[in-house]
C-alpha cells in the first residue's frame, strides 16, 4: 500500500507554498481568536435598574479566596505581611494574593477577560476610572449589606474616599490605596534661586519663580508635566478648577473642556514649554526624572512619595497642589483605587471577600498600609504618628484631605475618558497644538461617550 | 473487456480504500478538530463579534452589520492607521531583512568565536518583547536615558522619543528590528551555507570580483530564503504589539492594526466589537498579502 501516493492522488501534499499559506490563515486565525463565552444579543443591557442588596442571611464564607491586585505604590510586601496577618488572625478563610498586573489598567484588562473566560477573583482592586465600569456593565456588587452582615465602621472611612464609591445610593468600593496629587520640588534648586522654603500658594506665583529657577538651577527643567498616561486627566483637574473650569460641570456629565476658563489654564501650562521654555513632559515617570534632578519641580500621587524620598540624592520638599485667580483655595482631586466584590461568585465567597476587605481596612492595617506606601491613611481614627515619625513630609498629604473635591464625572465615569485627555494634552505640550481646538475635538469624544456607552445605563 | 472482470477488482479496491480512509480519518481528525475548535471556531466568532457593539466584559451586545466597519473606513482612522501598519511594516521588514543579511554574510566567514557570534545575535529573538520594549525605554528616555547621555556628550539633544509620535514609531522601529534581526541572520546564515561552492569558483575564474560575484551569484541563490523570510517577517511585523504597547503607552506614535485593535477592545473604551472588525480587517490584510505572495512572488525565485 502507497499511502503517500494517494495523498499525492488526492491532492493533499504539502508543499512550501501550501505551508506558507497554511501557516499564515492559521497565524491570522490565532491572532484573531477571542476568549470563550460572548454577549447575549437578546434583552437586556439597556437602562438603569434598581440597586439589588444581596442577602448574606445563613450564608457561610467560603474557605479559600483570591484578592488581585496591582501592587499599586510597591505594596507587594506590604500586602503579603497584611494578607498574613489575616490569614493567621482566623481559622476559617485563607486569602491568596494574586499580582495581576503592573498598573491599574493592566489589572482592569485582566478583570474585563475574566468576566467572558471566567476565573474572577473574589476581592478587584480598582481604580477610579475603571469602578464605575464595572458597575455600568453589572460586574461588582453593592457592598451595603455587607456593611451591615458583618458590621463594618462606616462613619470612620474618610468622607470623601468613601464617598467616592457612592453611586445610586450604594457603595461600589472601599477606598484602599487612596491618594492625592502633591507638589513635589527640589529644595537645592529652591535655595539656589532664592526661593522661600515652601511650594507656591498659587500657579501665578510659580508661573513668576519658573524663570529664576530655569536661571539658577542647571535643571534640564523648572517644571516637569507629568507622564500623561495616568495623570494628565487626573492631576490637571486642579488646574481647570483654579481657574474655574474643568474636564466637566461639577457632579454632571456636563463637559466644560473647551469652556473660555478650561481653555485659559491649559494655555497657561502651555505657554511653560512652548513660549518660556521652562517646562517639558515626563516621558515615562515624572518621579524617577525629578529624583535624577532633571526637574526643579512636578507634580505626583501621594503614593510616590516613600519613592521619591527614598530615590532623591537632595532634600524632597513636598506642598499642597497651588491654587488658580478664580478658585483661590488649594483644592485638588482624590484620585488612586479601592477594593470591590465581584458579582458573579457565589455569596459565600462575597461574605469571605467582605470579611477580609473589613480587616484590610481597619486603622492598623490602613496605617501600616500608608507608612510602606505614601498612600493617605482611610480611617480618620488611624494615628499617623508613625507614617509621620518615619515620613514627615506625609503631613501634607494628610492635611490635604479635607481640600480634597470628588473627580469631574468626564473622567471618572466616562470609559476612556482619561485616555482622551491624555491624548489631546499631549497634542497640546508636546506638538504645539492648538488648545482651543484640541479641546473642542476632546468635548465631542466625550460627549461621544457619554451618548453610547452611558446614558443608556444611568 | 467484460463488466465481469472490471467489476470484482474494483470491489475489492473499494474496500481496502475505506480502510485507508479510516485509517486516514483516525489520524487527521484529532488535529482537524483541534484546529477547528481553537482557530477556526475563534475565526469566525470574531467575524460575528465584528458586527456588535459590544463593551468588552458586558454580558449584552447589539448587532449593527457593518456598522463598525462603515466607522472605521468613513471615520479617517482607517487612513492614519493603515499608514502607520505601512511604515512599521515595510520598514521592519526591509531593514530585518538588509540588516540580516548583513550579519549572516559577517557570520559566514569561518572566524574563532563564530558560534558565539551566532547565539548572541540570535539570543534577542527569544527574549518577551514586552521585557525588551521596556528595557529599551529607559534607554530612550529623553532626560534620564543612556543614548541620551551618550548624545549630550557629543552636543546633541536627544529627540523626543517618547512623546512625540513620529520619533516614537521610528523608537519602536529601531527596537524591532533589533529584537528580530538575529532570527533573519540566522535564516540566512543557512541559506548562504547551501550556496553551491562551484558556482562561486566558476564566476571567480570568468574574472568576477566579490561584488559582483554576491549580487549575480549569491544574492539570486538567496532568494528561496528571501522569500521565505519575507512571508515570516512580513507576517510577525502585522502582528507585533507586545514591544508597541511597552514603548507606546497611548499608542500615538505606533498605532498599528493589530495595536488599534489591542488598546480599542482592552483599554480606552473597551469596545470589544469594533476591535473585533480590526482584527477581522487585519486578517482579510494578511490573506490577500499571502496570496499575493504566493501567486507572484513564488514564481520568480526559483532556479530551478
Amino acid at each position: 500500500m502507497n499511502t503517500s501516493s494517494n495523498l499525492h492522488r488526492s491532492g493533499l501534499i504539502l508543499d512550501r507554498r501550501r505551508f506558507l499559506g497554511l501557516s499564515a490563515l492559521g497565524i491570522s486565525a490565532a491572532a484573531l481568536s477571542a476568549c470563550g463565552g460572548g454577549p447575549s444579543t437578546s434583552g437586556g443591557g439597556g437602562g438603569a435598574s434598581a440597586v439589588e442588596q444581596i442577602d448574606f442571611t445563613g450564608v457561610k464564607p467560603a474557605k479559600e479566596i483570591t484578592f488581585w491586585t496591582s501592587n499599586p505604590g510597591d505594596s507587594i510586601k506590604v500586602s503579603t505581611e497584611i494578607v498574613n496577618a489575616f490569614n493567621a488572625s482566623q481559622p476559617d478563610i485563607t486569602v491568596k494574593l494574586v499580582t495581576a498586573g503592573a498598573d491599574y489598567e493592566e489589572i482592569a484588562q485582566k478583570f474585563q477577560t475574566a468576566q467572558t473566560g471566567g476565573d474572577l477573583p473574589d476581592i478587584i482592586n480598582l481604580s477610579d476610572v475603571w469602578w464605575f465600569r464595572y458597575k455600568m456593565n453589572d460586574q461588582i456588587i453593592p457592598l451595603d449589606s455587607l456593611f451591615e452582615a458583618l458590621e463594618f465602621d462606616t462613619d470612620d472611612y474618610v468622607d470623601s474616599l468613601l464617598g467616592d464609591y457612592l453611586y445610586d445610593d450604594a457603595h461600589w468600593a472601599v477606598p484602599w490605596a487612596r491618594s492625592t496629587p502633591l507638589f513635589y520640588y527640589n529644595k537645592d534648586h529652591w535655595k539656589k534661586a532664592g526661593l522661600p522654603e515652601q511650594g507656591p500658594e498659587s500657579w501665578e506665583e510659580f508661573g513668576e519663580w519658573k524663570t529664576k529657577l530655569a536661571q539658577a538651577s542647571g535643571a534640564k527643567f523648572a517644571f516637569q508635566f507629568p507622564a500623561l498616561a495616568g495623570y494628565a486627566g487626573w492631576t490637571l483637574q486642579n488646574n481647570l478648577w483654579g481657574w474655574g473650569g474643568g474636564w466637566s460641570k461639577e457632579e454632571s456629565f456636563d463637559i466644560t473642556c473647551n469652556s473660555a476658563e478650561s481653555v485659559e489654564a491649559l494655555s497657561f501650562l502651555k505657554d511653560w514649554v512652548y513660549k518660556d521654555k521652562v517646562a517639558g513632559v515626563a516621558g515615562v515617570d515624572q518621579i524617577q526624572d525629578f529624583a535624577a534632578g532633571v526637574a526643579s519641580a512636578t507634580v505626583g500621587s501621594t503614593g510616590d512619595l516613600i519613592t521619591a524620598i527614598t530615590s532623591a540624592k537632595f532634600d524632597v520638599g513636598v506642598a499642597p497642589l497651588p491654587a488658580g485667580p478664580v478658585e483661590t483655595e488649594k483644592i485638588c482631586p482624590t484620585g488612586g483605587s479601592g477594593v470591590g466584590i465581584p458579582k458573579d461568585i457565589s455569596p459565600e465567597r462575597q461574605l469571605a471577600a467582605g470579611t477580609f476587605i473589613k480587616f484590610l481596612t481597619e486603622p492598623e492595617q490602613a496605617i501600616k498600609f500608608s507608612e510602606a506606601t505614601g498612600y493617605v491613611p482611610i480611617r480618620k481614627s488611624a494615628d499617623p504618628a508613625a507614617i509621620l515619625k518615619k515620613t514627615p513630609q506625609a503631613q501634607v498629604a494628610i492635611d490635604q484631605l479635607p481640600n480634597t473635591r470628588s473627580q469631574d464625572y468626564a473622567r471618572v465615569f466616562l470609559p476612556g475618558g482619561d485616555l482622551e485627555m491624555a491624548n489631546h494634552m499631549a497634542s497640546i505640550l508636546t506638538e504645539n497644538k492648538d488648545v482651543q481646538t484640541e479641546m473642542d475635538s476632546l468635548k465631542t469624544a466625550l460627549e461621544k461617550i457619554y451618548t453610547d456607552q452611558v446614558k443608556p445605563h444611568v | 473487456m467484460t463488466a465481469v472482470t472490471t467489476k470484482r477488482p474494483r470491489q475489492a479496491l473499494s474496500g481496502r480504500r475505506v480502510r485507508e480512509w479510516l485509517i486516514f480519518l483516525a489520524f487527521v481528525l484529532p488535529n482537524v478538530a483541534l484546529i477547528a475548535v481553537f482557530i477556526y471556531r475563534p475565526l469566525f466568532q470574531n467575524i460575528y463579534y465584528s458586527t456588535l457593539n459590544w463593551t468588552l466584559g458586558s454580558k449584552f451586545a447589539t448587532p449593527v452589520g457593518l456598522g463598525n466597519y462603515r466607522d472605521f473606513f468613513t471615520s479617517g482612522e482607517a487612513g492614519k492607521v493603515l499608514t502607520t501598519t505601512g511604515i512599521f511594516t515595510v520598514a521592519t521588514v526591509g531593514l530585518t531583512l538588509a540588516l540580516g543579511l548583513g550579519v549572516a554574510l559577517a557570520l559566514n566567514r569561518r572566524l574563532p568565536g563564530a558560534g558565539f557570534a551566532q547565539a548572541t545575535v540570535f539570543a534577542p529573538y527569544i527574549l518577551s518583547g514586552y521585557g525588551v520594549g521596556l528595557a529599551w525605554l529607559y534607554i530612550f528616555d529623553p532626560n534620564i536615558g543612556a543614548l541620551s547621555a551618550i548624545l549630550r556628550d557629543i552636543g546633541l539633544n536627544s529627540p523626543e522619543w517618547i512623546n512625540s509620535p513620529p520619533w516614537t514609531l521610528t523608537m519602536v522601529i529601531i527596537v524591532y528590528v533589533w529584537k528580530n534581526l538575529g532570527y533573519a541572520a540566522v535564516v540566512y546564515l543557512a541559506g548562504l551555507q547551501a550556496v553551491p561552492g562551484d558556482l562561486l569558483e566558476a564566476a571567480d575564474l570568468d574574472g568576477a570580483g566579490p561584488v559582483r560575484r554576491f549580487f549575480t551569484v549569491t544574492l539570486p541563490l538567496l532568494s528561496p530564503t528571501t522569500f521565505f523570510l519575507m512571508v515570516t517577517t512580513i507576517l510577525n511585523s502585522l502582528q507585533a504589539f507586545d514591544l508597541l504597547i511597552a514603548m507606546d503607552k497611548l499608542g500615538r506614535g505606533a498605532r498599528t492594526l493589530i495595536f488599534d485593535a489591542y488598546l480599542t477592545g482592552f483599554k480606552e473604551q473597551s469596545q470589544a466589537g469594533y476591535s473585533a472588525m480590526l482584527s477581522t480587517v487585519l486578517f482579510a490584510i494578511l490573506v490577500v498579502l499571502t496570496l499575493v505572495q504566493l501567486i507572484v512572488v513564488e514564481r520568480r525565485v526559483h532556479y530551478r
